[in-house]
């Protein structure tokens, strides 16, 4: 049967991830697929993200409804009950409509059975072939048979075909015999030869006499089809194409037509003199193209086609391909990094890249500073393990480079390389100097600035504005840099080690993808997308995630990728129609609060490493008689359905009221663990599961080496020196009862009350701000079908926005604005409050009760499960350089606006002056504005246009141009735009003369102070977020120093509030393009969507409550909460636990100098008798609870 | 030293030149981003007097002037340094050859006798097929008119002369480019 599903997610990097997640919370079905063996994307490979420097992935996990999904490390896997994950997976195929898609997906064989693939790692251990590791960036080796990421859960392990030497060592050598070759199938696997070539017909059957395949050698194409019209079950065919042409053809089509699933692959004699013109070739591409698989050069050698079609039968037979029926598609397949060793199109020899293992990509520089890296995160230079002292940094490698077909910027190398060379400075104490060389330094987003400063001014980073042109080898293995700075002095450094800030590239496979999700791309090879609709690709239903439609950095990534999560679910239920409404029964568990604890023990035995290493016996004896536990049962293969069936059948025998089960990978049990409560009438919280696979066997590390390397000192150990190893049977018997009797301790305590009552939700949201954000928030939630309010405090929808004329790109705004209120206030489901305010809220996600004043002197009183804050921005007011003083000197957006009224007329004005940052990146307003070079660059485009000898001056100090608004910026220096750099110290300097502006500055480039008599100064004066504080006060929401408003993680949650169930969106999270705000909004409106879609919201097992009798009041606890759960409830005195904003962490249990604060689950009695379970002192008080 | 160089003070004029060529020249360096790769690139960067990065920015700037007294387009030899390696693949060289046609065409009395070299050398090819090297020296000091001048390369004649580079040579070849140049130079004169 087909699988449906709501979505398609292709690539599960953080964008495909946070896609997925915020679907499934929507309760819709999602399958995500990857074609990497593991989840992740890049984000696997690193380690610290900025500004924070370290990782925070697991942020992104939802807050309410937590039990659903596991609540692990988001970087060892995702375990979600609403997403389906297929790993080596592609999309080949996408047919039909919105609504309905078909998708093909095909999914290459790893040749490892991940239900009986322990992780031992003895096959890695025997495999002789290496290839460049991966997730090392190549920094380190790996064989054949490996784990993509060493973190993963669960982690089995792959074979990587191409590399395999086929010796079969690692089959022989694994103890579950969970890599599979099929050997059994070769013998059945028949082969048809087809070739007038009767050496070949006779070499071929003696070649393969060891692999065992029946081959069938035919001289002509009609006894080849004579074989298959006959029956014969023939896997492959080899058709040689010295047959006659026609012959040859005929015989490719009528084989496909007998059996379609025929593997064909033509063989061609090498060009001879004779075939001038190609013939030959041209015959096997019409061949390829008819459906043939591949074409082999002859002749053939035994040493070359015995491994190939071995191979190529591995394939066929483990390969598989299946279909699923999806409501949307996203697509999230990331980006590519650029390979300076790529050919054509590297800068190899340049850079020294691959030559000098001093020059690294800024990749394998992220994995030499990892811990899991080749060094353990010393920064060592790879080739001769120097400590690197002196680390320099080139930027734009492989962007900003149309030689390279890059003119675009890829948005995240600057920030990347600002906190690479950060986190040496910190790691070494200042000892190791950093230098970044760089052409534009892209700080652009809201915190971006500060950062940099911070690593200029109190790190000591040093920033150099120069393209370096000559790398050159220098002493001692060191590498010369050498590069001309402003001053036009020529300058060689020499540093350790040179990190090149590598950009981004389309996935490697954008072709086939693109060609099979029926999608275009654009001239960069990004998929294509508009910039007013950035979330869309050209084919309906599909959508753009994460930074495939655009190089983005993680903030950017996720807010793209909720904004493709709304797209798709509103997509899925306007195709779909509502989803069938009876919600999933809540399972009802029986009060087991007044019983005596009976514990089940269950232990999985399927496992050999167990058999082998462990006295199943003794540690039958020594749970027994642990306190609590009723009964110990042996259960086979507790990761299979039957296992689990065993295992309900004994429980409901048992009748207990506590479960442990000592099995594998814990985290993969979490959802069976549901079942099985529901079965039980048990809620899960009283049931564990504890690995006790680790434990059975020695060799945890699972890096190639290990075990044996354990088994070498344990044999060196002769017996006497104890505890040198944990290899010997005794010790691990005693390991794994240690494990289950801390657990079992655990349970014991475990609180069996029922939990706090769920939340209903008021399905209703309000928008606070109609301009473009609050309007395309609340377009997004209503066409989801819930209600909305949006209120606006003017008497006009529209805000900001409205005052734009045209874009970069060429999009009309106006029209794009007027449409989108016409919508707004035509949609059934969104009322729209103008003139009105928010003068009083309360509550808490799910349920807000908010009173509104309008114009009218009415108060409405709304009772609303979720909000949205789009409270806007303006344009900064300017009152310098002789602004609203002197006629000539005018805004950008003033520029723009006069340019399409036709007040200012280009082909009057004789020069144009433009200042960019005016008061923007220094304090008091230390962030990029993100609009005013863009803005800039509009006008420059537009002026141009109308003259194109209007001389225009622009004075910058970085242009950031992100993404591909890099090419406006090519343009516009191709249209003779002149830009000149000025430093904070030594700003362009403006005096009036006959009311002209006279401005004179220094250029850097000639060295000379220059003076301008331009008719028109353009001032970029940036945005200013709007007043907010009171609705921040009103919310309970933070604003940052700026007084945008603060969300509750810049990277992993974007649009979120620390406070749950309010989000914000637009201009006043942080200065933003009309893209920018459109994807913030439909981000927010999905984190909406996914609070209202539930009915109640419910908390998780383990959260804070406080024991009112011993609490002090002293507060302490409140300032620690990371989550902001916790609050002095004035009126009644106390202090009380948002349960669903407690994620259970402990800070406050620890703060707390009373033990008032307690954690459901994480108990203080069940935490001391765990340690004393672990040290094997007689249980405490916890077993008489 | 360069980065006392005086003030520059100028009204921003239409940046289209009178002059085509120059107009040209400009044209092609127009999307310089001044990154400084051509300048870093070049052999001959320590003995111009501009570096080519600053060259190009007055030429940007509109300081036609300042250029065309610059001997730095003059020293280009033409090796494509930095063609190859502009980021924004501007044909640089073919902008220096430009520079040094317009210079040897309208130039001052300076700049044309800056040309007088390149004049005398490819008038000596075109005679005798290839370069002579005496006969080209002779011509040269002849044509500019300094008769300090031969002094001043006595020294680098002699080494020259000591290590068999200078040849009076044999007339073999000669007049046998005379047909290509006629061409070229009728080509020239129908665009």
């Amino acid at each position: 049967m087909k699988k449906e599903y709501g979505a398609l997610v292709v690539g599960a990097g953080i964008g495909g991830i946070r896609s997925a997640l915020d679907l499934a919370e929507t309760g819709l079905k999602v399958a995500l697929i990857d074609a990497r063996p593991s989840l992740g994307g890049i984000l696997a490979q690193l380690d610290h993200q900025f500004p924070s420097d370290h990782c925070g992935m697991c942020k992104m996990l939802p807050l309410t409804q937590r039990d659903q999904s596991s609540q692990y490390c988001l970087r060892k896997g995702l375990f979600h009950k609403n997403i389906d994950i297929y790993l080596s997976t592609e999309l080949a195929g996408l047919e039909g409509d919105p609504g309905k898609f078909q998708a093909t997906l095909s999914r290459r064989s790893t040749f490892v059975d991940p239900t009986r693939c322990v992780s031992c790692g003895l096959c890695a251990e025997v495999c002789p072939a290496r290839a460049p590791s991966e997730f090392n960036a190549g920094l380190k080796q790996r064989t054949a048979v490996y784990l993509p990421v060493p973190h993963n859960i669960p982690n089995h392990y792959v074979v990587d075909l191409d590399t395999c030497q086929r010796c079969w060592r690692c089959h022989e050598a694994c103890p579950t015999k969970a890599i599979d070759f099929k050997f059994e199938q070769r013998k059945d696997f028949h082969i048809i030869v087809a070739t007038p070539d009767q050496r070949l017909a006779q070499d071929i059957p003696l070649w393969f006499k060891d692999e065992g395949f029946p081959l069938h050698p035919t001289s002509s194409g009609e006894d080849a089809l004579k074989l298959l019209a006959e029956g014969l079950d023939c896997g492959l065919m080899l058709l040689d194409l010295d047959l006659p042409t026609a012959e040859a053809e005929r015989t490719l089509r009528r084989a496909l037509e007998l059996r379609p699933s025929l593997a064909v692959v033509l063989l061609a004699s090498k060009a001879q003199n004779g075939d001038k013109d190609g013939d030959k070739d041209r015959a096997a591409a019409a061949l390829l193209k008819l459906g043939a698989r591949e074409v082999l050069a002859k002749p053939l050698g035994q040493a070359q086609v015995v491994p190939w079609l071995d191979k190529l039968f591995m394939r066929l037979v483990s390969d598989e391909s299946f279909s699923i029926e999806a409501g949307a598609v996203i697509l999230a397949a990331g980006f590519e990094c650029y390979d300076p060793a790529a050919s054509p199109g590297g800068s190899a020899d340049l850079l020294l890249y691959g030559s000098h293992p001093g020059v690294l990509t800024s990749l394998e520089f992220e994995r030499l500073a990892s811990p899991t890296g080749p060094s353990q995160g010393h920064l060592t230079r790879p080739g001769d393990g120097k400590p690197l002292k002196r680390i320099a940094w080139l930027q734009c490698v492989g962007s900003r480079d149309v030689k390279k077909q890059a003119d675009f910027c890829s948005s995240f190398c600057c920030m990347v390389s600002i906190k690479q060379a950060l986190l040496s400075r910190r790691r070494s104490r200042g000892e190791v100097e950093t230098a970044i060389f760089y052409m534009d330094m892209r700080t652009n987003g809201r915190d971006y600035q500060r950062y940099r400063d911070e690593a200029e001014n109190e790190a000591g980073v040093r920033f150099v504005p120069a393209r370096p042109h000559t790398i050159l080898p220098g002493p001692d293995g060191d590498i010369l840099v050498q590069y001309f700075d402003y001053a036009g002095e020529l300058r060689e450094e020499v540093f350790d080690a040179l990190v090149l800030a590598v950009g981004a590239r389309p996935p490697r496979s954008m072709e086939r993808l693109a060609q099979a999700a029926g999608i275009e791309v654009n001239e960069s090879g990004f998929c294509a997308t508009r910039s007013l609709s950035p979330n869309r690709t050209s084919r309906l239903g599909v959508f753009a995630a994460g930074a495939f439609g655009e190089p983005a950095d993680i903030r950017g990534s996720l807010i793209q990728a909720g904004a493709a999560a709304m797209g798709a679910s509103r997509m899925i239920r306007v195709y779909h129609g509502p989803r069938d409404e009876t919600p999933e029964a809540e399972p009802e568990y029986t009060d087991v609060s007044r019983q005596v604890p009976r514990v089940l023990m269950a232990l999985c035995t399927s496992c050999p490493t167990l058999e082998r290493n462990v006295d199943s016996g003794l540690l039958h004896q020594r749970m027994a008689v642990l306190p609590g536990v009723v009964k110990v049962v042996d259960v086979k293969r507790a990761c299979t359905r039957e296992g689990w069936d065993a295992l309900r059948q004994e429980a409901e025998l048992a009748a207990p009221n506590r479960v442990l089960i000592g099995a594998c990978l814990p985290y993969v049990h979490v959802p069976r663990l549901r079942e099985l409560g529901e079965a039980l009438r048990l809620n899960p919280a009283l049931m564990d599961v504890v690995d006790i696979h680790t434990a059975s066997f020695a060799g945890r590390d699972t890096s190639f080496g290990g075990h044996a390397a354990c088994r070498a000192s344990c044999a060196a150990g002769s017996g006497e020196e104890h505890g040198v190893c944990d290899c010997g049977e005794a010790s691990r018997t005693k390991e794994m009862g240690s494990l289950l009797a801390m657990a079992a301790a655990k349970l014991l305590g475990a609180d069996p009350s029922a939990l706090p009552k769920a939340t209903p939700v008021s399905p209703q949201a309000l928008v606070v701000g109609g301009g473009l954000a609050g309007m395309t928030a609340a377009m997004g939630i209503a066409d989801q079908g819930f209600k909305v309010v949006l209120v606006e405090e003017t008497e006009h929808l529209g805000g900001q926005a409205m005052n734009l004329r045209y874009t970069l790109e060429g999009d009309d705004p106006a029209r794009f604005m007027e449409d989108l209120v016409e919508q707004v206030e035509k949609n059934p489901n969104i009322r729209v409050l103008k003139d009105s305010r928010v003068v009083l809220s309360r509550g808490k996600a799910g349920r807000f009760v908010t009173v509104i004043a309008t114009g009218e002197g009415v108060a409405h009183t709304l009772h609303h499960g979720a909000t949205i804050l789009a409270t806007g921005g303006h344009e900064a007011k300017v009152y310098e350089y002789g602004n609203r003083v002197h006629k000539c000197v005018i805004t950008q957006l003033e520029l723009e606006q006069r340019l399409a009224a036709g007040s200012v007329d280009a082909s009057g004005l004789k020069g144009v002056a433009m200042i960019q940052c005016w008061r923007s990146r220094e304090e008091s307003r230390n962030y990029c504005s993100r609009v005013c070079c863009q803005g800039a660059l509009k006008n420059i485009l537009m002026l141009k246009k109308r003259n194109p000898g209007l001389p225009v001056y622009v004075f910058y100090r970085d242009i950031m141009t992100t993404g591909f608004a890099e090419r406006y910026y090519t343009e516009a220096r191709r249209s003779g735009a002149i830009f000149i750099r000025y430093a904070p110290d030594s700003r362009p300097k403006v005096t009036f003369k006959d009311d002209k502006p006279v401005i004179t500055a220094l250029d850097p480039v000639l060295g000379a102070e220059i003076e301008l008599n331009p008719d028109l100064l353009v001032l970029s004066s940036g945005v200013e977020p709007g007043d907010a504080a009171e609705i921040a006060d009103l919310f309970g929401v933070g604003l940052t120093p700026d007084g945008f408003f603060q969300e509750a993680e810049s990277k992993w949650r974007p649009v979120d509030f620390l406070k749950h169930g309010v989000f914000a969106c637009g201009l006043a999270l942080g200065p933003a393009t009309m893209r920018d705000s459109l994807l913030s909004a439909k981000a927010a409106a999905q984190r909406v969507v996914r609070i209202l879609s539930e009915k109640q919201l419910s908390c998780g097992n383990v959260v804070a409550e406080v024991r009112d009798t011993l609490c002090a009041r002293c507060g302490r606890c409140i300032s620690v909460c990371p989550y902001g759960a916790r609050a002095l409830d004035l009126d009644r005195d106390r202090i009380v636990v948002d349960e669903l904003l407690c994620q259970g962490c402990g800070s406050c249990m620890a703060a707390c100098p009373n033990s008032a604060t307690v954690l459901r689950g994480f108990r203080d009695e069940q935490v001391m008798a765990v340690i004393d379970a672990a040290l094997a002192v007689q249980p405490s008080a916890a077993a008489g609870l | 030293m360069k980065n006392t160089r005086p003030s520059i003070s100028f009204t921003p004029a239409p940046l289209a030149f009178k002059d085509q060529e120059l107009a040209a020249a400009q044209d092609m360096v127009r999307a310089c981003m001044q990154c400084g790769t051509c300048t870093a690139s070049c052999p001959n960067a320590f003995a111009m007097d501009l570096a080519p990065r600053q060259m190009w920015r007055m030429l940007l700037f509109g300081l036609t002037q300042e250029v065309l007294e610059s001997r730095t387009f003059w020293l280009c030899s033409a090796c494509y340094s930095c063609t190859l390696r502009c980021p924004r693949g501007l044909p640089l060289t073919a902008a220096m050859a430009t520079l040094k046609r317009l210079a040897a065409a309208e130039g001052d009395s300076a700049n044309r006798k800056k040309a007088l070299f390149y004049q005398e050398f490819m008038h000596n090819v075109e005679q005798n097929g290839r370069i002579q090297e005496m006969g080209f020296m002779c011509h040269y000091f002849l044509a500019m008119h300094d008769p300090l001048l031969p002094l001043e390369y006595t020294p680098l004649g002699l080494k020259l002369l000591a290590k068999g580079k200078l040849r009076l040579g044999g007339r073999g070849q000669r007049g046998r480019l005379g047909p290509l140049f006629a061409k070229v130079r009728s080509m020239e004169g129908a665009s």
